[in-house]
């Protein structure tokens, strides 16, 4: 069952569900709003052949990103979602998708036990402005049936925007353990 | 918990779930098919800015239909009211149109609880695909919920066709600075 805007409330207020930091007012009658991070990558493909993937941080322009179309970006959520005993999903609002704009690309579900800020795929249909802090998406929470897993992946235990591991063959990739830099650049 | 085609008919026929008009023959074994309105919106600007309020251009599907270009972007909707104040709706695609290269929403599937009107599509073609006014395009699911329910009543409640972002209205914008 997915949880109403009063009981993520209560659930919140137990610690059963990680929300930080959290706002009755982004309470939704079924989800919770949340918000842009501050950290946004684009995504670049380059070399012949068999190109490799090069993550290029966006400069903020006047406190806002300009996303363009058939570019691919990573960001992040400014709040720490999680939860030990529900199933976190995460989609975007109705009022950004009807801007075109993809938060996630058909992976909304969260595995229980991982409480992180969330990596955003974001995918824009028309060019568009964002601006970090504003609320960009949503999160609902599901009960689930049988005995927890205990969780032990590798994305939840990041903060910040992560990139695909899809290639890398180990569970502790070198170079993906590193959170997102410009190619070459320093942290 | 899911409805399953034959209790969304009873919750239709008690008036828990609106589907308005209600065909018995778009039932699934866990789901209602929506049909497309004949109405799109495209937006004006070459670049959408959340903070304004966007002008937009209506179009009409002919009877011939509207071809949809590759990697576009519209707003189209149901024809249908739905909604309900005790099950969830959400919306999804019907596996033949995500077959054929359309989204019909752009990662915003959930619908709030007591939100009742036509559901606005938003439409993300990856091909030239042409779409036809009553095409069985989407279709809904119904999630029993838990905890107290407070009802939807917000920007979009009675939605009739397709409705552009509401979000410039959006308060939390008073918290960020502005531009420039």
């Amino acid at each position: 069952m997915i949880l109403t805007g009063a009981a993520i409330t209560r659930a919140v207020a137990a610690g059963d569900i990680v929300i930080d930091p959290f706002a009755t007012e982004r309470v939704n009658p079924n989800s919770y709003n949340y918000r842009l991070g501050h950290e946004i990558h684009e995504v670049v493909m380059e070399g012949e052949g068999q190109p490799e993937a090069s993550h290029v941080r966006l400069a903020p322009d006047g406190g806002r990103y300009l996303l363009r179309k058939g570019r691919f970006y990573l960001g992040h959520t400014l709040e720490r979602i999680g939860s030990a005993h529900y199933v976190t999903s995460l989609i975007g609002r109705s009022s950004i998708g009807r801007l075109g704009l993809f938060v996630q690309l058909s992976a909304n579900l969260g595995h229980q036990g991982a409480v992180h800020r969330w990596t955003l795929e974001l995918l824009p249909a028309l060019d568009i402005y964002v601006y970090p802090g504003q609320v960009i998406g949503q999160v609902s929470f599901w009960n689930i049936q049988g005995a927890p897993a205990p969780y032990a992946g590798w994305y939840g235990r990041h903060d910040r925007p992560m990139p695909s591991k899809l290639h890398q063959p180990s569970a502790e990739p070198p170079r993906a353990s590193q959170p997102l830099t410009r190619t070459g650049e320093s942290q | 918990m899911i409805l399953s085609g034959p209790e969304i008919r009873r919750q239709v026929e008690n008036d828990v779930i609106t589907v308005t008009p209600f065909e018995p023959e778009h039932l699934n074994p866990n789901s209602i098919d929506l049909t497309l309105e004949d109405t799109v919106l495209r937006y004006c600007n070459p670049v959408i800015d959340p903070r304004e309020e966007q002008e937009v251009q209506e179009v009409k599907i002919p009877s011939t239909g509207l071809q949809l270009e590759p990697l576009g972007f519209c707003l189209g909707s149901s024809r249908e009211t739905v909604g309900s104040a005790e099950f969830v709706p959400m919306v999804h695609a019907k596996s033949s149109t995500a077959r054929a290269g359309l989204f019909v929403h752009v990662t915003a599937d959930l619908i709030d609880i007591g939100s009742v009107g036509t559901v606005t599509f938003q439409l993300f073609s990856t091909l030239p695909l042409t779409v036809y006014p009553g095409m069985r395009i989407a279709q809904m699911t119904f999630w029993r919920p838990q905890g107290e329910i407070i009802l939807y009543s917000g920007k979009y409640q009675g939605s009739k066709g397709p409705r552009k972002s509401m979000i410039f209205r959006d308060p939390f914008w008073q918290s960020l600075p502005v531009h420039g």
